[in-house]
Protein backbone atom coordinates (compact mmCIF):
# COMPACT_ATOMS: atom_id res chain seq x y z
CA UNK A 1 0.00 0.00 0.00
CA UNK A 2 3.25 2.17 0.26
CA UNK A 3 4.46 4.26 -2.76
CA UNK A 4 7.44 2.91 -2.26
CA UNK A 5 7.16 -0.72 -1.10
CA UNK A 6 4.71 -3.27 -2.49
CA UNK A 7 1.91 -4.70 -0.29
CA UNK A 8 3.47 -8.21 0.56
CA UNK A 9 0.82 -10.35 -1.25
CA UNK A 10 1.32 -11.71 -4.79
CA UNK A 11 4.22 -13.56 -6.70
CA UNK A 12 6.46 -11.77 -5.26
CA UNK A 13 5.10 -11.13 -1.41
CA UNK A 14 4.87 -14.82 -1.26
CA UNK A 15 8.84 -15.03 -3.03
CA UNK A 16 9.88 -12.93 -0.44
CA UNK A 17 8.41 -15.13 2.36
CA UNK A 18 9.99 -18.13 1.20
CA UNK A 19 13.61 -16.41 1.07
CA UNK A 20 13.69 -14.11 4.13
CA UNK A 21 17.55 -14.07 3.17
CA UNK A 22 17.00 -11.70 0.14
CA UNK A 23 14.56 -9.83 1.40
CA UNK A 24 14.11 -7.52 4.79
CA UNK A 25 11.30 -7.76 6.61
CA UNK A 26 9.90 -4.08 7.03
CA UNK A 27 8.87 -4.45 10.66
CA UNK A 28 12.53 -4.01 11.61
CA UNK A 29 13.87 -0.53 10.42
CA UNK A 30 17.03 -0.22 8.23
CA UNK A 31 19.17 1.79 9.71
CA UNK A 32 22.01 2.56 7.00
CA UNK A 33 24.67 3.84 9.69
CA UNK A 34 24.43 1.17 12.62
CA UNK A 35 23.81 -1.49 9.81
CA UNK A 36 26.55 -0.78 7.49
CA UNK A 37 28.89 -0.62 10.64
CA UNK A 38 27.52 -3.89 11.83
CA UNK A 39 28.53 -5.39 7.99
CA UNK A 40 31.66 -3.85 7.84
CA UNK A 41 32.93 -4.91 11.75
CA UNK A 42 31.69 -8.55 10.46
CA UNK A 43 33.32 -8.78 7.41
CA UNK A 44 36.76 -7.32 8.28
CA UNK A 45 36.30 -10.40 11.31
CA UNK A 46 35.43 -12.95 8.92
CA UNK A 47 38.08 -11.91 6.19
CA UNK A 48 40.55 -12.45 9.33
CA UNK A 49 39.30 -15.28 10.55
CA UNK A 50 39.16 -16.34 7.02
CA UNK A 51 42.77 -15.57 6.56
CA UNK A 52 43.94 -17.56 10.13
CA UNK A 53 42.05 -20.55 8.82
CA UNK A 54 43.94 -20.53 5.86
CA UNK A 55 47.20 -19.82 7.06
CA UNK A 56 46.50 -22.59 9.94
CA UNK A 57 45.68 -25.16 7.21
CA UNK A 58 48.41 -23.67 4.99
CA UNK A 59 50.93 -24.99 7.94
CA UNK A 60 48.39 -28.26 7.91
CA UNK A 61 49.21 -28.95 4.73
CA UNK A 62 53.06 -27.60 4.35
CA UNK A 63 54.19 -30.13 7.37
CA UNK A 64 52.11 -33.07 5.81
CA UNK A 65 54.11 -32.72 2.72
CA UNK A 66 57.28 -32.46 3.67
CA UNK A 67 56.76 -34.95 6.17
CA UNK A 68 55.95 -37.56 3.33
CA UNK A 69 58.66 -35.85 1.18
CA UNK A 70 61.29 -36.79 3.88
CA UNK A 71 59.80 -40.19 4.22
CA UNK A 72 59.87 -41.30 0.66
CA UNK A 73 63.95 -40.66 0.15
CA UNK A 74 66.44 -42.19 1.81
CA UNK A 75 70.20 -41.40 1.25
CA UNK A 76 72.95 -43.31 0.66
CA UNK A 77 76.60 -42.24 1.70
CA UNK A 78 79.79 -43.89 0.40
CA UNK A 79 83.01 -42.48 2.41
CA UNK A 80 86.26 -43.17 0.81
CA UNK A 81 88.38 -45.98 1.89
CA UNK A 82 91.95 -45.93 1.52
CA UNK A 83 92.64 -47.33 -2.33
CA UNK A 84 89.29 -48.67 -2.71
CA UNK A 85 87.53 -47.22 -6.25
CA UNK A 86 84.81 -45.15 -5.12
CA UNK A 87 83.22 -44.89 -8.46
CA UNK A 88 82.84 -48.79 -8.28
CA UNK A 89 81.70 -48.79 -5.07
CA UNK A 90 78.85 -46.07 -6.19
CA UNK A 91 78.17 -48.75 -9.09
CA UNK A 92 78.08 -52.11 -6.83
CA UNK A 93 75.91 -50.08 -4.18
CA UNK A 94 73.29 -48.73 -7.20
CA UNK A 95 73.16 -52.39 -8.64
CA UNK A 96 72.06 -53.75 -4.60
CA UNK A 97 69.74 -50.59 -4.96
CA UNK A 98 68.10 -51.27 -8.24
CA UNK A 99 67.87 -54.95 -7.44
CA UNK A 100 65.69 -54.35 -4.21
CA UNK A 101 61.86 -54.06 -4.36
CA UNK A 102 60.12 -51.12 -2.60
CA UNK A 103 62.46 -48.91 -4.37
CA UNK A 104 61.36 -46.85 -7.48
CA UNK A 105 64.27 -44.45 -8.15
CA UNK A 106 68.48 -44.35 -7.77
CA UNK A 107 70.58 -41.61 -8.41
CA UNK A 108 74.40 -41.72 -7.86
CA UNK A 109 75.36 -37.85 -7.12
CA UNK A 110 78.87 -37.23 -9.49
CA UNK A 111 81.37 -35.67 -7.45
CA UNK A 112 80.76 -32.41 -8.84
CA UNK A 113 77.38 -32.29 -7.52
CA UNK A 114 78.35 -33.68 -3.84
CA UNK A 115 81.28 -30.79 -3.81
CA UNK A 116 78.62 -28.49 -5.08
CA UNK A 117 76.26 -29.47 -1.78
CA UNK A 118 79.18 -28.58 0.35
CA UNK A 119 80.10 -24.98 -1.10
CA UNK A 120 78.62 -23.51 1.43
CA UNK A 121 80.93 -24.26 4.36
CA UNK A 122 84.28 -25.59 2.50
CA UNK A 123 84.55 -22.90 -0.79
CA UNK A 124 84.10 -23.59 -4.21
CA UNK A 125 84.78 -27.38 -6.13
CA UNK A 126 88.13 -26.13 -7.24
CA UNK A 127 89.17 -25.73 -3.63
CA UNK A 128 88.14 -29.44 -2.27
CA UNK A 129 89.59 -31.24 -5.36
CA UNK A 130 91.64 -33.19 -3.50
CA UNK A 131 89.47 -33.65 -0.29
CA UNK A 132 88.21 -36.76 0.52
CA UNK A 133 84.71 -36.10 -0.26
CA UNK A 134 81.90 -38.63 0.78
CA UNK A 135 79.37 -39.14 -2.55
CA UNK A 136 75.93 -39.79 -2.07
CA UNK A 137 72.87 -42.14 -4.01
CA UNK A 138 69.39 -40.51 -3.47
CA UNK A 139 67.45 -43.30 -3.48
CA UNK A 140 63.08 -42.79 -3.47
CA UNK A 141 61.45 -45.20 -2.22
CA UNK A 142 57.55 -46.74 -2.91
CA UNK A 143 55.79 -45.60 0.34
CA UNK A 144 52.68 -47.77 -0.53
CA UNK A 145 55.58 -50.62 -0.45
CA UNK A 146 58.53 -49.91 1.71
CA UNK A 147 61.30 -51.71 1.57
CA UNK A 148 63.28 -53.26 4.50
CA UNK A 149 65.60 -50.52 5.19
CA UNK A 150 67.35 -51.76 8.23
CA UNK A 151 68.24 -54.74 6.21
CA UNK A 152 68.77 -52.88 3.44
CA UNK A 153 71.32 -50.49 5.07
CA UNK A 154 73.09 -53.64 7.11
CA UNK A 155 73.65 -55.57 3.44
CA UNK A 156 74.97 -52.31 2.13
CA UNK A 157 77.47 -51.85 4.48
CA UNK A 158 78.72 -55.73 4.39
CA UNK A 159 78.89 -55.35 0.50
CA UNK A 160 80.71 -52.11 0.94
CA UNK A 161 82.60 -51.00 3.81
CA UNK A 162 82.10 -47.06 4.81
CA UNK A 163 78.43 -47.37 2.74
CA UNK A 164 75.55 -46.29 5.37
CA UNK A 165 71.95 -45.64 4.69
CA UNK A 166 70.23 -43.17 5.93
CA UNK A 167 66.71 -43.04 6.39
CA UNK A 168 66.06 -39.53 8.02
CA UNK A 169 64.29 -40.32 10.81
CA UNK A 170 65.56 -38.69 13.09
CA UNK A 171 64.79 -35.32 11.00
CA UNK A 172 61.23 -36.44 10.13
CA UNK A 173 60.58 -36.61 13.96
CA UNK A 174 62.34 -33.39 14.96
CA UNK A 175 59.73 -31.80 11.88
CA UNK A 176 56.88 -33.93 13.34
CA UNK A 177 57.12 -32.21 16.30
CA UNK A 178 58.25 -28.80 14.97
CA UNK A 179 54.87 -29.23 12.97
CA UNK A 180 52.78 -30.30 15.37
CA UNK A 181 53.39 -27.21 18.07
CA UNK A 182 52.97 -25.10 14.60
CA UNK A 183 49.78 -26.53 13.80
CA UNK A 184 48.92 -26.60 17.46
CA UNK A 185 49.93 -22.10 17.46
CA UNK A 186 48.21 -22.16 14.45
CA UNK A 187 44.40 -23.55 15.45
CA UNK A 188 44.50 -21.84 18.52
CA UNK A 189 45.20 -18.56 16.83
CA UNK A 190 42.15 -19.56 14.69
CA UNK A 191 40.24 -20.42 17.91
CA UNK A 192 40.90 -17.60 19.43
CA UNK A 193 40.63 -15.05 16.55
CA UNK A 194 36.51 -17.06 16.02
CA UNK A 195 35.92 -16.73 19.77
CA UNK A 196 36.84 -12.68 19.16
CA UNK A 197 34.84 -12.29 15.87
CA UNK A 198 31.68 -13.68 18.32
CA UNK A 199 32.13 -11.76 20.69
CA UNK A 200 32.73 -8.48 18.66
CA UNK A 201 29.56 -9.88 16.46
CA UNK A 202 27.76 -10.06 19.72
CA UNK A 203 28.14 -6.49 20.97
CA UNK A 204 28.16 -4.90 17.63
CA UNK A 205 24.75 -6.27 17.07
CA UNK A 206 23.27 -5.22 20.16
CA UNK A 207 24.78 -1.83 19.79
CA UNK A 208 22.85 -2.05 16.21
CA UNK A 209 19.83 -3.08 18.37
CA UNK A 210 19.79 -0.16 20.81
CA UNK A 211 18.12 2.24 18.08
CA UNK A 212 15.59 -0.21 17.68
CA UNK A 213 14.25 -0.34 21.53
CA UNK A 214 11.37 2.02 20.43
CA UNK A 215 10.38 -0.60 17.83
CA UNK A 216 10.10 -3.31 20.19
CA UNK A 217 7.97 -1.72 22.75
CA UNK A 218 5.29 -0.92 20.36
CA UNK A 219 5.30 -4.86 18.66
CA UNK A 220 5.38 -5.33 22.59
CA UNK A 221 2.41 -3.41 23.13
CA UNK A 222 0.26 -3.76 20.28
CA UNK A 223 -0.21 -7.56 21.00
CA UNK A 224 2.88 -9.10 19.12
CA UNK A 225 4.45 -12.11 20.86
CA UNK A 226 8.07 -12.23 22.00
CA UNK A 227 8.96 -15.04 19.34
CA UNK A 228 7.34 -12.76 16.60
CA UNK A 229 9.26 -9.80 17.65
CA UNK A 230 12.51 -11.92 18.36
CA UNK A 231 12.04 -13.66 14.54
CA UNK A 232 12.02 -10.07 13.20
CA UNK A 233 15.14 -9.22 14.29
CA UNK A 234 17.13 -12.18 14.28
CA UNK A 235 16.17 -12.50 10.22
CA UNK A 236 17.37 -9.09 9.92
CA UNK A 237 20.61 -9.61 11.70
CA UNK A 238 21.52 -13.07 10.75
CA UNK A 239 20.88 -11.79 7.21
CA UNK A 240 23.38 -8.72 8.01
CA UNK A 241 25.43 -10.90 9.64
CA UNK A 242 26.09 -13.39 6.42
CA UNK A 243 26.23 -10.32 4.02
CA UNK A 244 29.07 -9.20 6.37
CA UNK A 245 30.54 -12.80 6.15
CA UNK A 246 30.06 -13.15 2.88
CA UNK A 247 32.16 -9.54 1.83
CA UNK A 248 34.79 -10.73 4.25
CA UNK A 249 35.30 -14.40 3.35
CA UNK A 250 34.96 -13.77 -0.27
CA UNK A 251 37.67 -10.84 -0.05
CA UNK A 252 39.77 -13.47 1.82
CA UNK A 253 38.92 -16.47 -0.99
CA UNK A 254 40.19 -13.58 -3.84
CA UNK A 255 43.35 -12.79 -1.55
CA UNK A 256 44.18 -16.92 -1.35
CA UNK A 257 43.49 -17.13 -5.24
CA UNK A 258 45.85 -14.64 -5.60
CA UNK A 259 48.37 -15.79 -3.71
CA UNK A 260 48.10 -19.40 -5.27
CA UNK A 261 48.39 -17.89 -8.76
CA UNK A 262 51.50 -15.78 -7.35
CA UNK A 263 52.93 -18.87 -5.73
CA UNK A 264 53.27 -20.72 -8.94
CA UNK A 265 56.05 -18.70 -10.02
CA UNK A 266 57.39 -17.37 -6.78
CA UNK A 267 60.05 -18.64 -4.08
CA UNK A 268 57.33 -19.87 -2.08
CA UNK A 269 55.91 -22.76 -5.05
CA UNK A 270 59.84 -23.53 -5.55
CA UNK A 271 60.38 -24.14 -1.33
CA UNK A 272 57.04 -26.23 -1.33
CA UNK A 273 57.57 -28.49 -4.65
CA UNK A 274 53.69 -27.81 -4.75
CA UNK A 275 52.47 -24.49 -5.44
CA UNK A 276 48.94 -25.04 -6.61
CA UNK A 277 47.76 -26.96 -3.59
CA UNK A 278 49.65 -24.41 -1.03
CA UNK A 279 47.00 -21.39 -0.74
CA UNK A 280 43.54 -23.01 -1.73
CA UNK A 281 41.59 -26.21 -1.35
CA UNK A 282 37.92 -27.32 -0.21
CA UNK A 283 39.32 -27.04 3.16
CA UNK A 284 39.60 -23.36 3.03
CA UNK A 285 36.59 -22.87 1.03
CA UNK A 286 34.67 -25.08 3.45
CA UNK A 287 36.10 -23.58 6.87
CA UNK A 288 35.31 -19.88 5.57
CA UNK A 289 31.64 -21.18 4.17
CA UNK A 290 31.30 -22.53 7.60
CA UNK A 291 32.74 -19.11 9.20
CA UNK A 292 30.16 -16.98 7.04
CA UNK A 293 27.17 -19.22 8.59
CA UNK A 294 28.67 -18.93 11.96
CA UNK A 295 28.43 -14.95 11.82
CA UNK A 296 25.27 -15.15 10.70
CA UNK A 297 23.82 -17.89 13.49
CA UNK A 298 25.87 -15.38 15.89
CA UNK A 299 24.68 -12.35 15.18
CA UNK A 300 20.61 -13.52 14.83
CA UNK A 301 21.09 -14.89 18.38
CA UNK A 302 22.46 -11.92 19.77
CA UNK A 303 19.88 -9.79 18.50
CA UNK A 304 17.30 -12.66 19.97
CA UNK A 305 18.94 -12.20 23.33
CA UNK A 306 18.61 -8.67 22.63
CA UNK A 307 15.06 -8.68 22.20
CA UNK A 308 14.52 -10.78 24.85
CA UNK A 309 16.02 -8.91 27.76
CA UNK A 310 14.53 -5.89 26.15
CA UNK A 311 10.76 -7.23 26.45
CA UNK A 312 11.91 -8.82 29.97
CA UNK A 313 12.28 -4.67 30.89
CA UNK A 314 9.32 -3.89 29.46
CA UNK A 315 7.56 -6.09 32.16
CA UNK B 1 -17.36 2.02 11.88
CA UNK B 2 -19.68 -0.94 12.88
CA UNK B 3 -20.65 -2.19 16.29
CA UNK B 4 -17.49 -4.93 17.58
CA UNK B 5 -19.07 -8.15 17.93
CA UNK B 6 -18.27 -10.47 20.98
CA UNK B 7 -17.95 -8.03 23.31
CA UNK B 8 -17.37 -8.88 26.91
CA UNK B 9 -20.48 -8.63 29.20
CA UNK B 10 -18.18 -8.22 32.60
CA UNK B 11 -16.15 -6.31 34.01
CA UNK B 12 -13.38 -5.39 31.49
CA UNK B 13 -10.84 -3.88 34.31
CA UNK B 14 -10.99 -4.46 38.64
CA UNK B 15 -8.32 -3.14 40.28
CA UNK B 16 -8.64 -4.25 43.58
CA UNK B 17 -6.21 -2.70 46.76
CA UNK B 18 -3.91 -1.98 44.43
CA UNK B 19 -0.08 -0.40 45.51
CA UNK B 20 2.89 0.23 43.54
CA UNK B 21 6.13 1.90 44.49
CA UNK B 22 9.11 1.84 43.03
CA UNK B 23 12.08 0.37 44.69
CA UNK B 24 12.29 0.99 48.61
CA UNK B 25 10.30 4.68 48.05
CA UNK B 26 6.93 5.38 49.22
CA UNK B 27 4.55 3.96 47.57
CA UNK B 28 3.39 5.73 44.01
CA UNK B 29 -0.17 4.37 44.04
CA UNK B 30 -1.99 2.84 47.20
CA UNK B 31 -5.25 0.95 47.39
CA UNK B 32 -6.40 2.08 44.18
CA UNK B 33 -9.88 0.28 43.48
CA UNK B 34 -12.10 0.58 40.75
CA UNK B 35 -13.04 -1.08 37.69
CA UNK B 36 -13.98 -0.55 34.21
CA UNK B 37 -17.26 -1.41 32.28
CA UNK B 38 -18.02 -2.79 28.84
CA UNK B 39 -18.62 0.17 26.31
CA UNK B 40 -18.35 3.08 29.31
CA UNK B 41 -16.44 6.49 29.05
CA UNK B 42 -14.48 7.81 31.28
CA UNK B 43 -11.54 9.95 32.20
CA UNK B 44 -8.54 9.56 34.58
CA UNK B 45 -7.35 12.58 35.69
CA UNK B 46 -5.38 14.55 38.03
CA UNK B 47 -2.11 16.76 38.38
CA UNK B 48 0.66 16.07 36.72
CA UNK B 49 2.84 13.64 38.28
CA UNK B 50 0.09 12.32 40.40
CA UNK B 51 -0.10 8.99 38.75
CA UNK B 52 -2.05 8.90 35.71
CA UNK B 53 0.69 7.41 33.20
CA UNK B 54 1.44 4.61 35.78
CA UNK B 55 -2.16 3.12 36.26
CA UNK B 56 -2.29 2.91 32.37
CA UNK B 57 0.89 1.41 32.59
CA UNK B 58 -0.18 -0.82 35.14
CA UNK B 59 -3.44 -1.68 33.12
CA UNK B 60 -1.59 -2.56 29.83
CA UNK B 61 0.80 -4.77 31.80
CA UNK B 62 4.03 -2.89 31.45
CA UNK B 63 3.99 -2.42 35.16
CA UNK B 64 3.12 -5.11 38.14
CA UNK B 65 1.90 -3.80 41.00
CA UNK B 66 3.49 -4.22 44.10
CA UNK B 67 0.06 -5.65 46.24
CA UNK B 68 -3.49 -5.68 45.18
CA UNK B 69 -4.86 -7.29 42.65
CA UNK B 70 -5.48 -6.33 38.76
CA UNK B 71 -8.05 -8.29 37.22
CA UNK B 72 -8.34 -7.77 32.87
CA UNK B 73 -11.24 -9.14 31.23
CA UNK B 74 -11.74 -11.42 34.58
CA UNK B 75 -8.34 -13.13 34.11
CA UNK B 76 -5.79 -12.39 37.60
CA UNK B 77 -3.36 -10.83 35.89
CA UNK B 78 -0.80 -12.60 38.38
CA UNK B 79 -1.70 -16.11 37.43
CA UNK B 80 -1.14 -15.30 33.69
CA UNK B 81 2.06 -16.59 32.08
CA UNK B 82 3.40 -14.55 29.08
CA UNK B 83 1.15 -15.47 26.50
CA UNK B 84 -1.61 -15.03 28.17
CA UNK B 85 -0.75 -11.46 28.63
CA UNK B 86 -0.26 -11.19 24.89
CA UNK B 87 -3.45 -12.00 24.41
CA UNK B 88 -4.90 -9.90 26.73
CA UNK B 89 -3.16 -6.81 25.00
CA UNK B 90 -4.91 -7.98 22.24
CA UNK B 91 -8.15 -7.01 23.42
CA UNK B 92 -6.71 -3.07 24.08
CA UNK B 93 -6.17 -0.74 22.03
CA UNK B 94 -3.36 1.91 23.23
CA UNK B 95 -3.21 5.90 22.30
CA UNK B 96 0.37 6.85 23.28
CA UNK B 97 1.21 10.29 24.66
CA UNK B 98 4.18 10.65 21.80
CA UNK B 99 2.32 8.76 19.54
CA UNK B 100 4.89 5.98 19.23
CA UNK B 101 4.52 5.42 15.22
CA UNK B 102 7.24 3.72 13.46
CA UNK B 103 8.84 6.05 11.37
CA UNK B 104 9.85 3.80 8.47
CA UNK B 105 6.81 2.24 8.01
CA UNK B 106 3.80 4.25 6.05
CA UNK B 107 -0.05 5.17 7.82
CA UNK B 108 -1.20 2.19 6.04
CA UNK B 109 1.78 0.08 7.75
CA UNK B 110 1.70 1.60 11.24
CA UNK B 111 -2.54 1.38 11.35
CA UNK B 112 -1.96 -2.27 9.99
CA UNK B 113 0.84 -3.11 12.43
CA UNK B 114 -1.55 -4.72 15.23
CA UNK B 115 -3.38 -6.59 12.40
CA UNK B 116 0.12 -8.03 10.95
CA UNK B 117 1.77 -8.91 14.14
CA UNK B 118 -1.14 -10.91 15.03
CA UNK B 119 -0.50 -13.56 12.24
CA UNK B 120 -3.11 -12.39 9.59
CA UNK B 121 -2.66 -11.77 5.93
CA UNK B 122 -2.94 -8.42 4.05
CA UNK B 123 -5.30 -9.44 2.19
CA UNK B 124 -7.80 -10.18 5.04
CA UNK B 125 -7.73 -6.67 6.54
CA UNK B 126 -7.13 -4.13 3.47
CA UNK B 127 -10.02 -2.85 3.15
CA UNK B 128 -10.78 -1.87 6.71
CA UNK B 129 -7.97 -0.26 7.06
CA UNK B 130 -8.50 1.60 4.26
CA UNK B 131 -11.94 2.40 5.47
CA UNK B 132 -10.37 3.56 9.03
CA UNK B 133 -7.86 5.80 7.72
CA UNK B 134 -10.46 7.25 5.51
CA UNK B 135 -12.84 7.44 8.60
CA UNK B 136 -9.98 9.06 10.90
CA UNK B 137 -9.47 11.71 7.78
CA UNK B 138 -5.98 9.97 7.20
CA UNK B 139 -7.66 8.65 3.69
CA UNK B 140 -4.96 10.65 1.44
CA UNK B 141 -1.74 10.13 3.57
CA UNK B 142 -1.81 6.11 3.39
CA UNK B 143 1.74 6.48 1.62
CA UNK B 144 2.95 8.67 4.02
CA UNK B 145 5.54 8.66 6.57
CA UNK B 146 5.50 9.63 10.43
CA UNK B 147 8.07 12.38 9.32
CA UNK B 148 5.69 14.23 7.25
CA UNK B 149 2.65 14.08 8.75
CA UNK B 150 1.41 17.11 11.32
CA UNK B 151 0.96 15.98 15.16
CA UNK B 152 -2.81 16.19 14.65
CA UNK B 153 -2.31 13.54 11.67
CA UNK B 154 -0.05 11.26 14.40
CA UNK B 155 -2.32 11.38 16.26
CA UNK B 156 -5.06 10.17 14.73
CA UNK B 157 -2.45 7.76 12.69
CA UNK B 158 -1.64 6.56 16.05
CA UNK B 159 -5.69 6.64 17.47
CA UNK B 160 -6.60 4.46 14.04
CA UNK B 161 -4.18 2.00 15.07
CA UNK B 162 -5.05 1.82 18.11
CA UNK B 163 -8.64 1.11 17.03
CA UNK B 164 -7.93 -1.11 13.95
CA UNK B 165 -8.33 -4.78 15.85
CA UNK B 166 -11.54 -3.99 17.59
CA UNK B 167 -10.18 -3.22 20.98
CA UNK B 168 -12.75 -4.05 23.56
CA UNK B 169 -10.89 -1.01 25.61
CA UNK B 170 -8.92 1.79 24.54
CA UNK B 171 -6.26 3.55 26.94
CA UNK B 172 -5.12 6.85 25.99
CA UNK B 173 -2.54 8.65 27.18
CA UNK B 174 -2.90 12.53 26.92
CA UNK B 175 -4.45 12.02 23.00
CA UNK B 176 -5.13 15.73 22.53
CA UNK B 177 -2.19 17.12 24.61
CA UNK B 178 -0.03 17.96 21.77
CA UNK B 179 -2.50 19.28 19.30
CA UNK B 180 -4.87 22.35 19.37
CA UNK B 181 -8.31 22.74 21.12
CA UNK B 182 -10.28 22.69 17.39
CA UNK B 183 -7.92 19.34 16.81
CA UNK B 184 -8.95 18.22 20.59
CA UNK B 185 -12.50 18.21 19.74
CA UNK B 186 -11.85 16.87 16.70
CA UNK B 187 -10.42 13.76 18.39
CA UNK B 188 -12.70 13.82 21.17
CA UNK B 189 -15.27 13.01 18.76
CA UNK B 190 -13.47 10.40 17.64
CA UNK B 191 -13.47 8.96 20.91
CA UNK B 192 -17.40 9.08 21.49
CA UNK B 193 -17.70 7.56 18.17
CA UNK B 194 -15.47 4.50 18.91
CA UNK B 195 -17.38 4.25 22.17
CA UNK B 196 -20.68 3.93 20.49
CA UNK B 197 -19.29 1.74 18.22
CA UNK B 198 -19.00 -0.80 21.47
CA UNK B 199 -15.36 0.25 22.63
CA UNK B 200 -14.70 1.08 26.47
CA UNK B 201 -12.58 4.56 26.66
CA UNK B 202 -10.28 5.48 29.35
CA UNK B 203 -8.94 8.68 28.40
CA UNK B 204 -5.78 10.01 30.83
CA UNK B 205 -6.20 13.92 30.70
CA UNK B 206 -5.36 17.26 33.05
CA UNK B 207 -7.71 19.18 30.82
CA UNK B 208 -11.09 20.20 32.41
CA UNK B 209 -12.13 21.98 29.14
CA UNK B 210 -11.68 18.37 27.17
CA UNK B 211 -13.76 16.49 30.15
CA UNK B 212 -16.32 19.21 30.44
CA UNK B 213 -17.10 18.37 26.73
CA UNK B 214 -18.74 14.76 27.43
CA UNK B 215 -22.22 14.62 29.11
CA UNK B 216 -21.95 11.72 31.57
CA UNK B 217 -18.39 10.78 31.41
CA UNK B 218 -17.16 8.86 34.82
CA UNK B 219 -14.20 10.35 35.60
CA UNK B 220 -11.39 8.95 37.84
CA UNK B 221 -8.81 11.30 39.80
CA UNK B 222 -6.01 10.78 41.21
CA UNK B 223 -4.42 13.02 44.00
CA UNK B 224 -2.27 11.85 47.16
CA UNK B 225 -1.38 8.71 45.46
CA UNK B 226 -5.19 7.49 45.70
CA UNK B 227 -8.03 7.35 43.22
CA UNK B 228 -10.95 8.45 43.63
CA UNK B 229 -14.06 7.52 41.41
CA UNK B 230 -16.47 10.31 40.66
CA UNK B 231 -20.08 9.25 39.62
CA UNK B 232 -21.22 9.67 36.02
CA UNK B 233 -23.78 12.36 35.70
CA UNK B 234 -26.25 9.87 33.92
Amino acid sequence: MSENRPLKHGFFGKLRRLLPLFGRDPLVAADQVTDRALVAVVAILTFLAALTSGSAQFAAGTAMRWQVMMASEVTVQLKPQGARSIDTDIVRVSDILRGTAGISSVKALSRDESAKLLEPWLGPASSIENLPIPRLIAVRINTDQPPDLVALGKSISEVVPGASLDDHRTWTKRLGRLSDGFLTVSFGALVLVILATGLTIVFATRGAMAGNREIIEVLHFIGADDRYIAAQFQSHFAVLGVRGGLLGGGAAILLLVALKIGAAASLIGDFSGTPSTIFLDWGIILVTFGVIILVGLIAGAASRMTVYRTIGRLS
Amino acid sequence: MQAFPHRSVGELVRFENVGLRYGVAAETLTDVSFSIEPQSFQFLTGASGTGKTTLLRLIMQALKPTRGTVVLFGQDTSLLEKDGLTALRRRMGIVFQDFRLLDHLTTYENVALPLKVQGREEVTYRAEVTELLSWVGLGDLIHAKPPVLSGGEKQRASIARALVAQPELLLADEPTGNVDPSLARRLLRLFVEMNRSGTAILIATHDLGLMDQIDGARRLVLAERRLYVEASDV
